[in-house]
């Protein structure tokens, strides 16, 4: 049920807790209190799935960019002006998620209450045993084709990693496509989540070096 | 109505609206440069335009000079004392903005002598005294205002301060701290890039993917921006902020000089870096010039030139790859233009190596000098004025990722380089001993893994953190990045709600002290006015101490012995007359007596406070966090000794 307890502060109109702009004055708001977690999809305009149009993305945010970016206040009241500030801030973190395929994911699970393994550093103790063994051995073969093997083999193991990548991100989003979720399927998908992170980490190492030499 | 107010129809209005004018600042290594969008007569439209400042020119050369008369001289004036005072005429002040003495550029080769400032800032000693960095660029931020003002007949209180894109925490702090000691109300810190964009996008009416392709006198900076329907967004930067044309003229001075075979002063080196400047100048229009250097003269090919800079100008090479894939176009694949600014860009082996780089000829239809400031006016015009002539939104970012140390040294990143600004980020992080009560937050800047390689912006401490086993206390650290891309850190123990906060302030900058020093020093009279407010500050601390004194016998007299409370009053009385007198160094003796004979009785005073605030309260509410803050704080207390 949606909130309607929030009211504008200038004009005292009621508002839902999550409308960055008075509906009936549009001046700027203050954003909800923090408590549990926020969602994002909401903040663009957005219903929670996970197939979206990234250009609809793109032009929602610019949308909302340009009636809350801190540039469009700088002649405002210091109360707006902070407003402002902190509605952006939460706009362009809620964007940076939704744009990129794997936080997009992380973010549907959490909204369903189910946390992403690896968040944070040291955290790969859940992780399974043959997956870390594999992920090691992955690693120690990116080095010995760094060493001997050249640009060549470099490029065969990445492929290779792009491949299991791709596998698991189409996993997940057949998961995430079901209206209502198993328990279990939400927690594979958790699981391949944090595999993606090794992946990402990996390719980094390949793309990342190849961009500076 | 005064007669000298009647004014002629239509005139009225724009004298009005202009009665303080914002303007945009170029504060270049080499050159700066001021502009201002004002609204043409006849179209009302508004095009910005860089003003004419020194001697007709729209460049002021970035030089200040401390060494003939009492106040700095500052441009081509300037530039011309240079080789009679080449350690008084401090040229590429730019290159030590927010710079330690440590830092590597102090040992350039450069004709300065340094002195060393109490916060470890750069100074560079001047006729007999040392001025920062920051001071030379207020000087400089001070000629183009009053220049400015002198062409416009309007006053200027507020600017757009532009900084490489590249530029760290310290670097901006510094500029905004010039800003202020120039009188300016630094609207906002724009990046040099964006401006530039600004100013084309405006100019070309254009969308697509751009890359802006910055090398100035001593910084490089690589931006990539999307623009779509008057929205800039900025895709991603990278860039070197220690790497311009100043190294490509002490490259070839360096040549020049060892041909020499002399005892180099830093007359001589003054000079070989101007005849290796004059020479690389001439080289973009002709093949070979004639330089002469102590009495010396040679031919330099532009062949041999471009030898010598080769290296330097490929060092643009892989920060610009790593920023075109940070942006999702590797290699330039999708790429609809490069823009080429700085004076840099105009030597011919800079334009060849940005064709090869990025597979396309640059653009560079706008004057790459001024381009900047340009884009810059077009900002302060966003941000100041009732209904802005342009309907455009910049969207910014973080060039460098902040973090944290953790254990082992190791820099966690809670801001990742390229973010969208303003941006936040908060990290849990727990305690690691048992019953440990303080926790250091070191902030640091850099894609490094290991702290000691990135940029320490700040340490601080949280205390107060309730004493738990190790691994129970929950502190939220946030980082916030303003518009501007400066960083404020807040510590918040989840408990007890104990927090700590910051806007950073580089260990590289100046010192509060300092920047208000300088501040009072600008100010006519300024040791009249320093030793005032050092005295009202003493008086009032006096005041504060007296009371809290008077009280504390009031309330706990009977803590003391007869001797002790004699002693005790004593030193009030002595403090009390004191502070009638006018210098503030004896009341601050008198208030550092009172604080040594009463020290004693505020501990016990302390320890009975905590004994009142633990009675009544089992040990596990403490730990459980059911009790007041106060209560909590006391009982830290108690559990540290």
């Amino acid at each position: 049920m949606p909130e309607t307890s929030a009211i504008c502060w200038s004009c005292g109109t009621a508002r839902a807790p999550s409308d960055a702009l008075c509906p009936s004055c549009g001046k700027v708001q203050a954003p909800p209190p923090p408590r549990g977690v926020l969602d994002k999809f909401a903040v663009l305009g957005f219903p929670r799935v996970y197939e979206l149009d990234e250009r609809a993305l793109e032009e929602s945010f610019r949308a909302l960019s340009r009636k809350l970016h801190p540039d469009r206040f700088a002649r405002a009241t210091p109360r707006e002006r902070r407003f402002s500030l902190e509605q952006t801030t939460i706009l362009n973190d809620a964007n940076r998620t939704l744009r990129d395929p794997v936080k997009r994911a992380e973010h549907l699970l959490a909204l369903r209450g189910v946390k992403v393994a690896g968040e944070e550093r040291g955290s790969s103790a859940s992780m399974p045993e043959e997956f870390l063994e594999q992920a090691m051995e992955d690693r120690e073969k990116l080095l010995e084709a760094k060493m001997d093997g050249g640009p060549a083999a470099v490029e065969r193991l990445a492929q290779g990693v792009r491949g299991k990548r791709q596998q698991a991100m189409d996993e997940i989003a057949k998961v995430l496509r079901e209206e209502s979720v198993a328990d279990k399927d939400l927690q594979r998908a958790a699981q391949l989540l944090a595999r993606l992170r090794y992946y990402a980490r990996y390719l980094d190492e390949v793309e990342g070096r190849a961009a500076e030499m | 109505m005064a007669l000298f107010q009647i004014q002629e129809p239509g005139e009225t209005r724009t004298k009005e609206a202009c009665a303080t004018t914002a303007v945009g600042i170029d504060l270049g290594t080499t050159n700066s440069l001021v502009a201002v969008v004002r609204p043409d007569l006849r179209t009302g439209a508004g095009k910005p335009r860089a003003l004419p400042i020194d001697e007709g020119s729209t460049l002021l050369p970035s030089v200040v000079s401390y060494g003939t008369s009492p106040t700095p001289v500052v441009g081509r004036a300037a530039r011309r004392l240079a080789a009679d005072a080449p350690r008084d005429t401090i040229v590429s002040v730019k290159r030590f903005m927010g710079k330690t003495s440590a830092d590597p550029e102090t040992r350039r080769l450069s004709p300065y002598k340094f002195a060393e400032g109490e916060s470890g800032t750069v100074r560079f000693e001047v006729k007999g005294r040392a001025v920062t960095p920051v001071e030379v660029s207020a000087e400089i931020l001070k000629a183009l205002k009053i220049r400015a003002e002198e062409q416009l007949g309007t006053k200027i209180a507020q600017a757009v301060i532009t900084v490489p894109a590249y530029f760290d925490d310290a670097q901006r702090q510094a500029t905004k701290e010039a800003g202020r000691l120039a009188g300016l109300e630094v609207l906002r810190l724009l990046n040099e890039p964006t401006a530039a964009a600004l100013a084309y996008g405006l100019d070309k009416r254009s969308q697509g993917t751009f890359a802006v392709y910055d090398l100035g006198g001593g910084t490089f900076d690589i931006s990539i921006l999307k623009l779509v329907e008057g929205v800039f967004e900025v895709k991603a930067v990278g860039g070197d902020s220690a790497l311009g044309g100043d190294d490509f003229d002490r490259a070839i001075a360096q040549v020049l000089l060892a041909e020499l075979r002399r005892e180099s002063d830093p007359r001589l080196v003054r000079e070989a870096i101007d005849a290796a400047k004059t020479a690389k100048e001439s080289l973009t229009r002709n093949d070979r010039a004639e330089v002469e250097l102590g009495g010396r003269q040679r031919l330099l090919t532009r062949e041999e030139m471009e030898r010598v800079i080769r290296p330097l100008i490929e060092r643009t090479g892989p920060a610009s790859r790593r920023a075109l894939k940070d942006a999702g176009v590797p290699d330039g694949k999708g790429l609809d233009g490069v823009i080429l600014v700085g004076g840099s860009t105009r030597v011919p082996a800079v334009r060849a190596y940005v064709r090869e780089l990025f597979g396309m000829e640059p653009l560079a239809d706008i004057d790459p000098d001024e381009v900047v400031a340009l884009g810059a006016a077009v900002q302060a015009d966003l941000l100041t004025a009732e209904s802005p002539q342009h309907d455009v939104l910049l969207l910014d970012v973080a060039p460098l990722s902040l973090g944290l140390e953790t254990m082992g040294g190791l820099a966690e990143k809670l801001i990742l380089r390229n973010t969208t600004i303003p941006t936040s980020a908060t990290q849990e992080f727990t305690t690691f001993a048992d019953a440990q009560t303080g926790m250091d937050i070191h902030v640091v800047q850099g894609e490094r893994e290991l702290v000691q390689d990135n940029r320490s912006l700040a340490r601080f401490r949280l205390s107060g953190i309730p004493p738990l086993p190790a691994g129970l206390a929950r502190v939220a650290v946030t980082f916030q990045v303003d518009a501007d891309g400066i960083l404020s850190v807040t510590a918040r123990e989840q408990l007890t709600g104990v927090s700590q906060s910051i806007t950073v302030k580089p260990s590289a900058g100046l010192t509060d002290d300092e920047i208000e020093r300088m501040l009072m020093a600008s100010i006519e009279h300024a040791e009249e006015d320093v030793e005032a407010r050092l005295l009202i500050d003493a008086r009032v601390e006096a005041q504060r101490i007296l009371k809290a004194a008077e009280q504390q016998i009031e309330n706990n007299g009977d803590l003391l012995s007869a001797d002790e409370r004699r002693d005790i009053e004593t030193a009030m009385q002595a403090l009390r007359d004191t502070a009638q007198r006018k210098e503030h160094r004896a009341v601050q003796d008198g208030i550092q007596r009172l604080d040594h004979v009463s020290a004693e009785f505020a501990k016990r005073v302390m320890d009975r406070g905590i004994e009142r605030a633990l009675k009544g309260h089992s040990a596990a509410e403490f730990e459980s966090g059911e009790v007041s803050p106060h209560a909590q704080k006391a009982y830290s207390a108690l559990r540290d000794e």
